[in-house]
C-alpha cells in the first residue's frame, strides 16, 4: 500500500514542480515586461468607469473609435448606467445603437499622424500590461534623453519610444498641481478600457464565486461516495 | 436503479431487437476492471468530458460565428467581428467561447498526461498495440483540430501562426509550392482558407469522436492496464466498472471541473498562455506581429521543427518524432510493461518527459543561440530514447513481479 502510494505521489509532485517551474518563469517575465510599467491601480467601480468615459468621449474620441461599444450599451451595462437621455446627449443626434465612432476620418487621421489611431474597445486587452501599459502610456510622455525623439513624441512606455499620438492630457506641460488630476484622469480612462475591453468581467467574478462552491461541494459528496463505495474493496 | 431500468420490460424490448441494452451492460456496468488503478487511470475518462465540453460549446459558437475576411473597417474583419459580438452581445456567449478556449489548453493538459501514463505504465505493449496506434492517431488528429481552430478569430496569432504551419508544406520535395496552395486555397492565407479551416474544425471533432469509440472497444477488448504492469484477470482481482469505477471517475472529473472553471471564470486567458495577448488585435497581413509562437500545447513539436537548420530536415524530423510515438510498442522489446519494475527505463522515461517539457519551454521563446543548444539537446534525449529502448532490455535487471492480485 504504501508503495503504491509513493509511486502515485512521486510523479504527481514531480508534474506539480514542472509545471510551477514554467508558469513562474511566464509569470516572471510577464512581471519584468510590465515591471517597468506604473501601477494604474484600476478600479472597475461605477463611478471610475464613468469618470473615464467622460474622459474617453472628450480627449480619446477625438481621434479613437470603439467600434464595439454603442450608446446604448451606456445604458445596458451595468457599471454604466445612463439615462436615455444622457445617451442621446453623448450620441450627437445619431441613433443610440450606432457604435461610439471617433468623427475624424482614419485616412485623415493618417495624413496628420502617420498612422491610422488604433480601435480601443479591446486594446486592453490587446496589450501585455493592460490597463497598467494605458495609464503609464498616457502618463509617460517625456525629454528623450539622448534627443533623438522631439518632445511630444517620446514616450517612455511606448516600444521603441517615437509614438505618433500627441500627448493627449497634456502631461508634458502639466503644472505641478495639476499632476494628480492628470494621473486620476489616466486611471479612470484606463479603468474605463479595462472594462469595455471584456465587459462581462464583473458579471463573471460574480457567477464564477457560485460555480465555484458548487463544484467543491459536488465533489466532496463525490469523494463521499467513492469512499463508501469502495468501503469493502480490499487491496 | 440503473439495475431496475435495465431490467424493464421495455428494456427487454429493445435489446431483442438492437442489442443496445447488452451493449451498455458490457461497456459501461460490468466491464472487468482492475482493483488496484490509480488517478492515473481517470484521464481518460476526463479526455471524454472535456471532448463533450468542445463539441457541445463548439456547436454554439459555430451558430453565431461567421467565416469570412471581408473588411469591416479599421482592419476588422467580419469573422473577428462575430467573436466580438459572441463575447459581448450573445446570452452568455463569453461563457461559451472561454469555455472552449480554455477547454482546448484542458484538452492538451490531460491528454498528454494519458499518455505519459500509457507510456510510464507500458500500457502500449502487447496486446494492446492498436490501442496505443488509435490513441497516437487520436492526438495528431487532435492537434489537426486545434490548429485549424486557432485561426477562426482571425488576429494576428491566428494569421501568422497559419501563415508560418502552412509555409511548411512548401518543404515537401516536388510537389511542395502545390501543395501549399491547396491546403490555403490560394497563394497566400485568406478568405478561402478560413472557410475550409472552419469547416474542417467543425468536421474533425466528430471524427474525432467517433475514433474515441474505436479507443474505448480496443480497450475493452484487451482490458485495463493497472501500475503493476501484470495482467489482472482473475475473478479477485478485478470489479466491475459500475458502480466502483464510475464514482472514481466521477471524483476525478469533479476535481477537473474545479480547476477548469476556476480558468474559465477568473483566468480565461491562462496567464496568456490559453489566449495569446496578440491575438486580440485583429489580423494584418502587412504587420509581422515580433514573436510568432504557437500555443503552448503545440510547443515541443515546433521546437523540433525549427531545430534542424533545414526547413526540410526539419519536417523530416517532426515526422519521424510522430512516426517513433507510433511504433513505440515494436521498439520496446522487454517482457516487463510498468517502469517501476524497470530501473533503467524508468529513468529513461523521466529523462522524456523532461525532454518534452524542455523542448516545448525553448519553442515558447524566440530563437536565440542558447535556447538553441538546449533545445537540441532535449530533441536529442527525444530521439535518443527511441533510439536506445530496442536494447534497453538486454542490459536490464526487471525488477521481481508482484503476483497477480488475488491469484
Amino acid at each position: 500500500m504504501r508503495q503504491t502510494v509513493m509511486t502515485v505521489t512521486r510523479p504527481i509532485v514531480f508534474v506539480a514542480i514542472l509545471v510551477c517551474a514554467v508558469l513562474s518563469t511566464k509569470i516572471a517575465s510577464a512581471v519584468e515586461a510590465t515591471s517597468s510599467l506604473k501601477q494604474a491601480h484600476i478600479n472597475l467601480d461605477k463611478k471610475t468607469i464613468n469618470k473615464g468615459l467622460q474622459v474617453f468621449t472628450d480627449v480619446c474620441m477625438g481621434c479613437h473609435s470603439a467600434r464595439y461599444l454603442t450608446y446604448h450599451d451606456l445604458m445596458d451595462y451595468p457599471m454604466f448606467g445612463l439615462t436615455r437621455k444622457e445617451a442621446q446627449d453623448l450620441s450627437g443626434g445619431q441613433p443610440l445603437t450606432a457604435a461610439m465612432m471617433s468623427s475624424l476620418p482614419p485616412e485623415a487621421a493618417k495624413q496628420s499622424f502617420g498612422v491610422a489611431p488604433p480601435d480601443l474597445s479591446i486594446i486592453a486587452k490587446a496589450r501585455e500590461g493592460k490597463g497598467d501599459y494605458i495609464y503609464s502610456l498616457l502618463t509617460g510622455y517625456g525629454h528623450d534623453p539622448k534627443g533623438n525623439i522631439p518632445d511630444g513624441n517620446y514616450n517612455e512606455y511606448f516600444p521603441g519610444h517615437r509614438i505618433a499620438m500627441p500627448d493627449p492630457l497634456g502631461w508634458l506641460n502639466r503644472d505641478a498641481s495639476d499632476t494628480d488630476s492628470l494621473k486620476e484622469q489616466a486611471r479612470d480612462v484606463a479603468s474605463f478600457l479595462v472594462y469595455i475591453s471584456d465587459p462581462h468581467q464583473i458579471e463573471r467574478h460574480a457567477i464564477g464565486k457560485w460555480v465555484m462552491i458548487f463544484l467543491v461541494v459536488l465533489t466532496l459528496v463525490f469523494y463521499l461516495l467513492k469512499r463508501a463505495v469502495w468501503k469493502d474493496v480490499k487491496h | 436503479m440503473i439495475e431496475r431500468m435495465l431490467n424493464t420490460r421495455l428494456a427487454g424490448w429493445i435489446d431483442e431487437r438492437t442489442n443496445a441494452v447488452s451493449f451498455i451492460r458490457y461497456h459501461l456496468i460490468d466491464y472487468p476492471t482492475p482493483k488496484s488503478l490509480n488517478y492515473w487511470w481517470a484521464f481518460g475518462s476526463i479526455a471524454l468530458v472535456i471532448l463533450i465540453i468542445q463539441i457541445v460549446t463548439g456547436l454554439f459558437l459555430a451558430m453565431n460565428y461567421k467565416a469570412s475576411t471581408v473588411a469591416t473597417g479599421g482592419g476588422f474583419t467580419v469573422a473577428f467581428d462575430s467573436v466580438e459580438r459572441i463575447m459581448r452581445d450573445v446570452n452568455y456567449g463569453w461563457l461559451i467561447r472561454y469555455m472552449h478556449a480554455v477547454g482546448a489548453s484542458s484538452f492538451f493538459f490531460v491528454i498528454y498526461l494519458h499518455m505519459a501514463r500509457g507510456i510510464y505504465y507500458g500500457s502500449y505493449k502487447g496486446p494492446r498495440e492498436v490501442l496505443w496506434l488509435i490513441g497516437v492517431a487520436l492526438f495528431l488528429i487532435m492537434q489537426s483540430t486545434v490548429f485549424f481552430g486557432y485561426l477562426l478569430p482571425w488576429g494576428q496569432l491566428s494569421y501568422w501562426g497559419a501563415t508560418v504551419i502552412t509555409n511548411i508544406f512548401g518543404a515537401t520535395p516536388v510537389i511542395g509550392p502545390w501543395l501549399t496552395e491547396l491546403v490555403r486555397g490560394g497563394f497566400s492565407v485568406g478568405d478561402p482558407t478560413l472557410t475550409r479551416f472552419f469547416a474542417l474544425h467543425f468536421l474533425f471533432p466528430l471524427v474525432l469522436f467517433a475514433i474515441v469509440i474505436l479507443h474505448v472497444l480496443a480497450l475493452h477488448k484487451t482490458h485495463s492496464n493497472n501500475p503493476t504492469g501484470v495482467e489482472q484477470k482473475s475473478k479477485k482481482s478485478v470489479i466491475p466498472f459500475h458502480p466502483y469505477y464510475t464514482v472514481k471517475d466521477l471524483f476525478g472529473i469533479g476535481v477537473f471541473l474545479i480547476i477548469f472553471a476556476y480558468f474559465v471564470f477568473y483566468n480565461p486567458t491562462g496567464f496568456g498562455y490559453f489566449m495569446e495577448t496578440d491575438n486580440f488585435s485583429p489580423a494584418n497581413p502587412l504587420h509581422t506581429p515580433g514573436d510568432i509562437s504557437p500555443v503552448w500545447y503545440l510547443t515541443p513539436w515546433y521546437e523540433i521543427l525549427r531545430m534542424i537548420p533545414s526547413k526540410t530536415g526539419g519536417i523530416l524530423a517532426l515526422n519521424l518524432a510522430f512516426i517513433l510515438l507510433f511504433l513505440l510498442p515494436w521498439l520496446d522489446r522487454s517482457p516487463v510493461r510498468a517502469a517501476t519494475y524497470r530501473p533503467v527505463f524508468r529513468q529513461m522515461v523521466w529523462l522524456f518527459f523532461v525532454a518534452i517539457l524542455v523542448m516545448g519551454y525553448c519553442g515558447h521563446h524566440p530563437v536565440t543561440p542558447v535556447y538553441n543548444l538546449i533545445g537540441r539537446i532535449a530533441g536529442g534525449v527525444y530521439f535518443g530514447f527511441f533510439l536506445l529502448l530496442p536494447f534497453v532490455h538486454k542490459f536490464e535487471n526487471p525488477k521481481p513481479l508482484p503476483e497477480e492480485e488475488g491469484a
